[in-house]
């Protein structure tokens, strides 16, 4: 059988050389972050471990990365306690309306983010609001919603609805069924959709920029920090231990959200 | 079997937006028996299942289990358990904990639990599997889970939404006979819902055959076969050719009927018929239609014809056979007994009747 050339010559070349300049940056990244100089240029000066030493001494950092984790931590539980709800009447019930609804959930995905952060900064303060950690709590579960629904629709769509209904028929109660059937059935999902959340709101630069006031998260903590040249390094150190525990997350998150599917019989 | 019974259902309607699933369901279920409900898929009959389980409301009627109203009662309090048609076993929980799950509620002593599920586990021929997970089972494995899951808490009434239609032909009618000595041993009334004739007339003491929300006809599998009440759950329940006729006379039991081929005829007036008029239909089962190469001795009625076409089914040979002043061919079949096909296409045969073999039903 004759194998039809279906795409023009020069195509692998153009998509290689397209992820040489996608990943190219974010691998300069780590490289930099072991240089022992400080300033960013080749040729390199000489390996060293001392900016990622330096950082555990950095007070207002690990201040930023708690706050961070605070933020991720609950913006991540209650996106996704909202995404799991939500998805399941999604999957479950027709309602009026709920085409709209879906795709207002999903909206987030697709406003620019200067937009919410402007608009959430001047509704907070006009409720009264000041722009705080609770202020980015709210914004990045906002945020992260879209991707909790997304994840944990996908976790229901497996799911047989007579599995509910029969732990109802054996005498449980509508809170019991869900606790001792809907949930542990649906766990992966949940797994996969906190990991997922975490990593948005820990990421997220715009909205905690407007919204932290003088409780920076971690990006935040590295945009103020990137202004002086001698702490760049510690900046660079700082932002390979993240890339690398997002990339963990993720792929955490993927092994989880794949064993939803395969769990439901 | 009692005659006490243990449902009853009156005159339940049940619409979604303006379809209506189930109108005017009126029907009693005996202590101990098995009742089908047999139907093509579409006409109401898992609706009215689920209304029994108390998985759907209904609008109108009233329904009572064991002389309790069910009226504001919830599916997970009523004396019922049901056997779903996918099994739903609970994938994250072994073939024990499966079977435990409604009892965890009861607050039994571990020793009563272990012995109730065990017991369960036995009655359904699954004795010592309780530790595999759900995965690990085979379709009838699943089904039997399902079973002994709904047993074990001794429900009055066991509902069961087409049981065997995941499983293949041969477990599938292994499953048919098991269930049903299961249902006799342990003595309980058996409600299934199925669309499949064979299944539901091997199993069941009555079946309740249901089109478009309405119950036509209930009775025992023998009577819904030689008497159906009409037209309709006569095609469902086995073959059946329909010739339509005249009536000429009607006298206590019994119609004397002009019918198309076939000529005068006299036949049994059949008690499940509800309306009748100048024009009637009736039936013929093929098997109880004669076919021979010469005229027939001993037949209240023959008739002559081409075989049209010739369909070898095993057990038995279907001819399909062409008679003057019918519109439909006439299906024949002859029990297989010799091995051999005795007729072609284009041959002329005769075909021999007798009156008793003749169903009236009804207006035509």
């Amino acid at each position: 059988m004759t194998r039809f050339r279906r795409y023009l010559p020069g195509l692998p070349a153009y998509a290689f050389a397209y992820l040489v300049f996608l990943y190219t940056p974010v691998l300069l990244l780590p490289v930099f972050s072991f240089n022992d100089g400080t300033i960013v240029a080749f040729p390199l000066k000489g390996l060293t471990l001392k900016w990622y030493a330096q950082l555990g001494a950095q007070e207002t950092l690990i201040r930023a990365l708690f706050n961070s984790l605070i933020v991720g931590g609950i913006a991540a539980l209650a996106s996704t306690s909202l995404g799991l709800f939500a998805a399941r009447a999604y999957v479950r019930y027709r309602f009026p309306a709920k085409e709209m609804s879906e795709g207002l959930v999903m909206l987030p995905l697709v406003i620019p983010g200067i937009i919410v952060a402007s608009s959430m900064l001047i509704m907070f303060v006009s409720i009264g609001l000041k722009p705080s950690l609770t202020a980015v709590i709210l914004g990045h579960t906002f945020l992260a919603l879209p991707f909790a629904v997304s994840i944990m629709k996908s976790a229901f769509d497996e799911f047989d609805q007579s599995l509910e209904e029969a732990a109802y028929d054996l005498g449980e109660t509508i809170i019991g069924t869900f606790r001792r059937v809907t949930l542990p059935i649906v766990s992966p999902g949940i797994i996969a959709s906190l990991l997922v959340t975490f990593t948005v709101s820990f990421d997220e630069f715009v909205l905690a920029f407007f919204l932290s006031g003088n409780q920076p998260t971690l990006p935040v903590y590295i945009w103020s920090q990137i202004r002086f040249p001698a702490k760049l390094p510690n900046t660079l150190a700082l932002g390979s231990i993240l890339l690398l525990a997002s990339i963990l997350l993720l792929v955490v998150a993927e092994y989880f959200r794949r064993r939803t599917s395969k769990t439901s019989i | 079997m009692s005659d006490q019974n243990i449902i009853e259902l009156k005159d339940v309607e049940k619409r979604f937006g303006s379809f209506v699933a189930v109108s005017d369901l009126t029907l009693s279920l005996k202590q101990g028996e098995f009742f089908s409900l047999l139907g093509p898929s579409g006409c109401g009959k898992t609706t009215a299942l689920r209304i029994i389980a108390g998985f759907q409301d209904h609008e109108k009627g009233k329904i009572t289990i064991d002389g309790v109203p069910m009226k504001d009662i919830p599916a997970n309090k009523r004396p019922t358990n049901m056997v779903f048609q996918s099994y739903a076993i609970f994938p994250h929980l072994t073939v024990f904990n499966n079977v435990a799950f409604g009892l965890r509620k009861s607050r039994l002593s571990k020793a009563e639990l272990d012995q109730r599920v065990n017991e369960a586990l036995d009655m359904v021929e699954l004795t010592g599997m309780g530790g595999r997970k759900a995965d690990e089972l085979s379709g009838g494995q699943r089904q039997r889970v399902a079973l002994a899951r709904a047993l074990v808490m001794q429900p009055k009434v066991l509902l069961l939404d087409e049981p065997l239609s995941a499983l293949d032909k041969n477990l599938r009618e292994a499953m048919q006979l098991e269930l049903r000595r299961l249902q006799q041993s342990i003595g309980i009334t058996f409600v299934m819902v199925t669309h499949d004739q064979y299944e539901a007339m091997t199993m069941s003491d009555r079946i309740g055959v249901m089109f478009e929300g309405k119950l036509m006809q209930v009775d025992r599998p023998e009577v819904l076969y030689a008497q159906p009440c009409n037209r309709e759950v006569a095609a469902f329940i086995g073959g059946m050719n329909f010739v339509p006729a005249e009536l000429i006379k009607e006298d206590g039991d019994q119609l004397q009927i002009k019918a198309a081929g076939f000529g005068t005829l006299n036949i049994d007036v059949n008690p499940n018929v509800r309306e009748r008029g100048s024009a009637l239909l009736i039936g013929v089962r093929p098997e109880q239609l004669e076919i021979a190469a010469t005229k027939p001795e001993g037949y209240d009625s023959t008739i002559e014809g081409t075989i049209a076409n010739v369909a070898f089914y095993g057990e038995s040979v279907h001819y399909y056979v062409e008679v003057e002043g019918l519109t439909d061919v006439v299906s024949v079949a002859v029990p297989n007994y010799f091995h051999t096909v005795d007729y072609k296409s284009g041959d002329k045969v005769w075909l021999g009747l007798q009156n008793s073999s003749i169903i009236d039903l009804g207006k035509g």
